[in-house]
Formats: C-alpha cells, sequence, structure tokens
C-alpha cells in the first residue's frame, strides 16, 4: 500500500526561553491509505498537535508533513485551504457544525466551497443523510440535533467532499458510550467500504479498541507504534 | 448563495446586538438627512429672501456701480437693454430703479435712506414690495408717491396720507433738490435692515427730481428657471456686458452668501463625517464582538477548507446586511419625520441670519437625493469599517483559535 501521510522529524514548540514546551519533539512516521489509525496518550502527550500539524491547521517549527506525496509547508493559505477542503476531512470534539445552518446545508457546505453544480450537491448530501443515518432530518438546525446527530453531521460533511483523510480529534469525547460506538462502527464502515483513511487523537477505550493501529505518543514522542491484531471488527 | 443565507442568518443570531447597531446606524443617516434638509431649506430661504425681497435673480447695472453706489454711474439710455430683456424668453420679469443715497424728514424727524426710483407694475412682477405691503396702497404711477418701511415710518412718526420731504442732490450738477412727497403705503419685509433703510417713488419721479432723463441706476431681473441665474454661459450675461455694463446673476453680486452656502455644504459634510465614523465605530466594534462569539465556528470553516478570502467576504456580507438593514431603518423613520416636519416645520424661534428673517416654524422639505445618496454612503461606509473585522477573521489560525474556544 503507498503512504497517504509521510511525517518527517516534525517538531512543534510552544513558548520560548525557560517557557519553552516541545509539544512534538522529532516525530517520524507514515500513515497508508485505507488504515484505521487512532494517535492515543494522556493529556498533553501532543496528539492533537500532531493531528493539526498533519491537517495544515498549525505550522511546524521544523520537518516536514507528505500528505499523498505534497509538502504541505510549502503550500500558500489559499491552497492550503483548497487542499484540505478536496482532500481531508475533519472532525472536531465540540460539536462544529455551523449553527445558522441546517444539517442538509452543512453537509453541503464544502460541496459548494468546491463548486459541484447543485443538482450533484442535493444527491450527495441526500446519499451522506442515509449513510449515517439521518433521512429526513437534513431540515433541522445543529440545536435541533443531538450530539450525537451533531457529529453524524459532521462526519457526513467530513465525507461529503470525498476525502482520502478524514482527522478526527475526540471525536466520541462529547458522546455517551452507545451514541459513541455506533458512530465509531459508522466511521469503521465507511473505511472500509469507500477506503477512507481515518485518523484519530482520542482516549476513548472504544477507538483503542476498532484501531488497527494505535500510535502511542509520551510527552512529544512516538512511544510505541503498533498494530492492533485484536481490533475489534 | 449559502454564504449569502449564512450571512443574513448570522446577523440574526444576537437580535439586540443588531437592532442597537442598526438603530446607531439609522439614527445617523436620520440626523444627517434631516439636518442636511434643514440646511437646504435655511439656505433656500436665504437665496429667496435675497433674490425675490428686492435684489433679483441677476442685475443689469454700470460698471462699478455696486462697488461705491455712486449716483453718477447710471445707464443714460438702458431702451436697448429693456427691449433685448422683454424678447429673452428666459426672463420673466424685469425692473428698472434709480437708486440714490437721501435723506427724508417729516414734520417730527429725518434719516438717511436709500431712494428707490420704480416702476411700479414691473417692480411688482420683479420683488416682493407689493406683497410686503402692510398699510395703505402700492403706487400706483401717480405723482409724489411714496412708500416707506415700516421702522422708517415708525422713526418719522408719520402714517398713510402724511408729508415726506425728500432731500438730495441732482445727480448731474451736484445741486441740492428737494420735494414733497405723501406716505401711500407701509411695507414690512422682515429684516430690520430692509424696513429701515429704503423709500420707493415712482421712477418718473425720480429720474425728475434728480434729473436724469430715461436714465436708471439698476435693472433686477428674474428667470423663469431660477437656476438658470448663476449660469456663467447664459447668453443675457454675455451680451450685455461691456466696457460700461455689467450683468450678473445673484451668486456673483453677494459673494458673501455663495460663501455662507459654502460653508453650510462644508458644515453639512463635517457634521456627517463624524456622525459616521461614529457609526463605523460602532460597526467594527459589532461586528469585532461577533467574531468574537464565532472565534472556534470560523476556525473549524477555516480548517474545512473555506478560504481566508471567503471568511472575509462573509464578514463584508454581514456588514453590507447591517447598512442595509439600517438604511431601510432609517429611511422609514426619515420618511416620518420629513413628513411631520414638512407639514409642522421646525420650531426654532425668530431668527434672523445675513438680512434674512425665517419663519417661526421652518418646514424641512425631504429631496430625493438624500434617500439615495445618503444610505449609498452609509452602505459603503459600513463596509469599509467592516473591512478590518474581516481581515481579522480571514486571519484566524485554525489550530489556535480552536484551542482557544476549547
Amino acid at each position: 500500500m503507498s503512504k497517504v501521510i509521510e511525517i518527517e522529524k516534525l517538531t512543534r514548540k510552544y513558548g520560548s526561553g525557560v517557557g519553552e514546551v516541545v509539544a512534538i519533539n522529532e516525530i517520524s512516521l507514515n500513515i497508508e491509505y485505507g488504515e484505521f489509525t487512532a494517535i492515543i496518550g494522556p493529556s498533553g502527550s501532543g496528539k492533537s498537535t500532531l493531528l493539526n500539524l498533519i491537517g495544515g491547521l498549525d505550522k511546524s517549527d521544523s520537518g516536514c508533513v507528505l500528505l499523498a506525496g505534497k509538502d504541505i509547508a510549502k503550500m500558500s493559505g489559499s491552497q492550503m485551504s483548497d487542499f484540505r477542503r478536496d482532500r481531508i476531512g475533519f472532525i472536531f470534539q465540540a460539536y462544529n457544525l455551523i449553527p445558522v445552518l441546517s444539517a442538509t446545508e452543512n453537509i453541503e457546505y464544502i460541496m459548494l466551497l468546491q463548486g459541484i453544480p447543485s443538482v450533484k450537491r442535493k444527491e450527495r448530501v441526500q446519499e451522506m443523510l442515509f449513510l449515517v443515518g439521518l433521512e429526513g432530518l437534513g431540515h433541522r438546525r445543529p440545536s435541533e440535533l443531538s450530539g450525537g446527530q451533531q457529529q453524524r453531521v459532521a462526519v457526513a460533511r467530513a465525507m461529503a467532499s470525498k476525502p482520502e483523510i478524514i482527522l478526527a480529534d475526540e471525536p466520541t469525547a462529547n458522546l455517551d458510550s452507545k451514541t459513541g460506538m455506533a458512530l465509531l462502527d459508522m466511521m469503521r464502515q465507511l473505511n472500509e467500504d469507500q477506503g477512507v483513511t481515518f485518523v484519530f487523537s482520542t482516549h476513548d477505550e472504544m477507538i483503542m479498541k476498532r484501531a488497527r493501529r494505535l500510535i502511542h505518543l509520551r510527552d512529544g514522542l512516538v512511544a510505541l507504534d503498533e498494530r492492533n491484531s485484536n481490533a475489534t471488527p | 448563495m449559502l454564504m449569502i443565507r449564512q450571512a443574513w442568518r448570522n446577523i440574526f443570531r444576537n437580535i439586540r446586538r443588531t437592532v442597537l447597531t442598526c438603530t446607531l446606524i439609522a439614527s445617523s443617516l436620520v440626523v444627517i438627512i434631516l439636518v442636511d434638509s434643514l440646511i437646504n431649506s435655511m439656505a433656500g430661504l436665504m437665496v429667496k429672501g435675497i433674490t425675490e425681497t428686492i435684489e433679483g435673480e441677476a442685475q443689469v447695472y454700470h460698471s462699478g456701480f455696486r462697488d461705491q453706489y455712486d449716483p453718477e454711474l447710471y445707464i443714460k439710455n438702458p431702451k436697448s437693454i429693456i427691449s433685448y430683456l422683454e424678447s429673452d424668453k428666459e426672463v420673466k420679469a424685469f425692473a428698472p430703479r434709480i437708486i440714490v443715497p437721501a435723506m427724508i424728514g417729516s414734520s417730527y424727524n429725518s434719516v438717511g435712506v436709500i431712494v428707490y426710483g420704480i416702476d411700479a407694475e414691473k417692480e411688482s412682477n420683479t420683488s416682493r414690495l407689493k406683497s410686503a405691503l402692510i398699510e395703505g396702497n402700492y403706487l400706483s404711477g401717480s405723482d409724489r408717491e411714496l412708500i416707506l418701511g415700516m421702522v422708517i415710518a415708525e422713526k418719522l412718526e408719520v402714517t398713510i396720507g402724511d408729508r415726506i420731504v425728500i432731500t438730495s442732490s441732482e445727480i448731474n450738477t451736484n445741486q441740492m433738490v428737494q420735494e414733497l412727497f405723501r406716505v401711500s403705503g407701509i411695507v414690512r419685509f422682515g429684516p430690520k435692515e430692509l424696513d429701515e433703510g429704503f423709500a420707493f417713488i415712482n421712477l418718473s419721479n425720480a429720474q425728475r427730481m434728480f434729473n436724469i432723463g430715461e436714465g436708471i441706476h439698476q435693472i433686477a431681473i428674474r428667470f423663469n428657471n431660477p437656476e438658470l441665474a448663476n449660469s456663467p454661459d447664459l447668453a443675457l450675461y454675455k451680451t450685455l456686458s461691456s466696457d460700461t455694463l455689467e450683468a450678473k446673476g445673484w451668486l456673483a453680486l453677494q459673494p458673501g452668501l455663495g460663501a455662507i452656502l459654502e460653508m453650510t455644504g462644508f458644515s453639512t459634510l463635517i457634521m456627517g463625517v463624524v456622525l459616521f465614523i461614529l457609526a463605523s465605530l460602532g460597526v467594527v466594534n459589532s461586528i469585532f464582538m461577533s467574531i468574537y462569539e464565532r472565534t472556534y465556528e470560523l476556525a473549524v470553516s477555516k480548517a474545512i477548507g473555506t478560504r481566508p478570502s471567503g471568511i472575509a467576504i462573509l464578514v463584508l456580507l454581514e456588514g453590507l446586511f447591517l447598512a442595509l438593514l439600517s438604511c431601510i431603518f432609517g429611511i422609514i423613520i426619515t420618511l416620518i419625520l420629513g413628513n411631520y416636519l414638512q407639514d409642522n416645520g421646525l420650531p426654532l424661534g425668530v431668527m434672523e441670519f445675513s438680512g434674512v428673517a425665517f419663519p417661526d416654524s421652518l418646514p424641512i422639505k425631504l429631496a430625493s437625493y438624500q434617500l439615495v445618496n445618503f444610505p449609498f454612503y452609509v452602505v459603503i461606509l459600513t463596509l469599509v469599517a467592516a473591512i478590518y473585522p474581516a481581515i481579522f477573521a480571514a486571519r484566524i489560525v485554525p489550530a489556535q483559535a480552536v484551542q482557544k474556544a476549547l
């Protein structure tokens, strides 16, 4: 399998002098297409920072990230926006939907940025709503949906643009275990059916059990990178 | 389209803030339109006061006459000028005049005045003299009739029918001349300087008394279209102006009034700029508050692929909608207030400015340009004010914003 994410000696520091904190310390790793990977570790180990750096939401102090063979550090702000729009899907811990838009409009949002014609957008929105089990609820605004439903819309939005990678930062943190489990099953299904690469940062045991690869971070370093042969199907 | 919908809905996320911001912008709009209308009304009254009372919208006179009002500078043969004015279709009315300083005395007192020799009929079509009559009769053309300003009549302690002696000197010989008149009418123009400065007699009386034959000092003119008066390309000015004659519109005759009008326009501009700057600061504040409340949301939008320019456009659209709502709100309030003030006037009290008396209640008339131009400026300035917050929002770093928001 070919590599979709290549990380080479990636470093990210915060603060300076005595107060300097090395959040990510010369990490190198690769993730291949179709992987279902969890980055795990205690709070402050650098999970979210690594995910942000992979997604181009933050800039590294040294090292490089290659996404689908492209060095994101060499991209301009707009090029990075376009790259994220077309090839990366994001799911955040907090419900990250635009509150003034309905579920349908939230899912449609990225496709609109991509310039996809209206008819195709509508078709794709219905397809995604069906996929995440929210058919018939597209007209509702986020405030009219439960936390689990909102995260499902977030997954649908992330999937709508047909990205190669989905980066999920603690996606189940605000959900009860049953809802979190259902969401995770759904994402695993998408990974298996559509081959989308999933990278999670998480504390959640459920995700850890289902991930096929676990990258353990500690103090900004990769403490362990293991294949989870016991991953729950 | 989705972004337009999003921006429109965003401005209603905090209705109280939107209402307050719109009220601020709309109030500025209402104030500036009403102030502009008030100044326009005052300026209009000043111009009308000057042009309709005595001066006329334009004048023809001997070169240099208006510099010192030297009676010796008179037009000896005005016939050709009068025939030209009679044939000019732009000219609505004109009034030839003799203007001479004199002493007038009654049995009780004497005062210095400017005596106007006038053609009664032509004058009634040109100036407000006839309509300003408050007592007695207008000049009929009969010998030795005299109209006095109200203040002079009081000073001389005369009333209709009383005898008045005008003392002056013949224009060409400088010999003293004295003639007896009877008060036929008393006028009240309003401004004190007019009511205490002028006496009016028939033109033929004046020509005979001051011994200038058919000569006159001045012809006051009114046009069918008053706006033509200050057009330097007007054929009348070009044709009648010569080495010995000057023909000018009221703005050239009254440069002081022109300066006042310019100053009032400038003061409206200053007031508008100050008001709109204050309103703009309110807009900046409101949009910033809205951005700070939505930092996480904007960061997420950026994270999922919205370009910085897209975020900036969203904020600018919100500014545009705020401005449009404010303008609609402001125009409605302006129309309601404007209609009221047009019917009832703005109570300013008794006021006199630059020789023009204003009525107790000054009617304010709205002009269509005010309801188009000023809202347009509001929209532009609101958009300009929204540029800084828009740039700020566009520069949000998603990772930092998400971290802060959490």
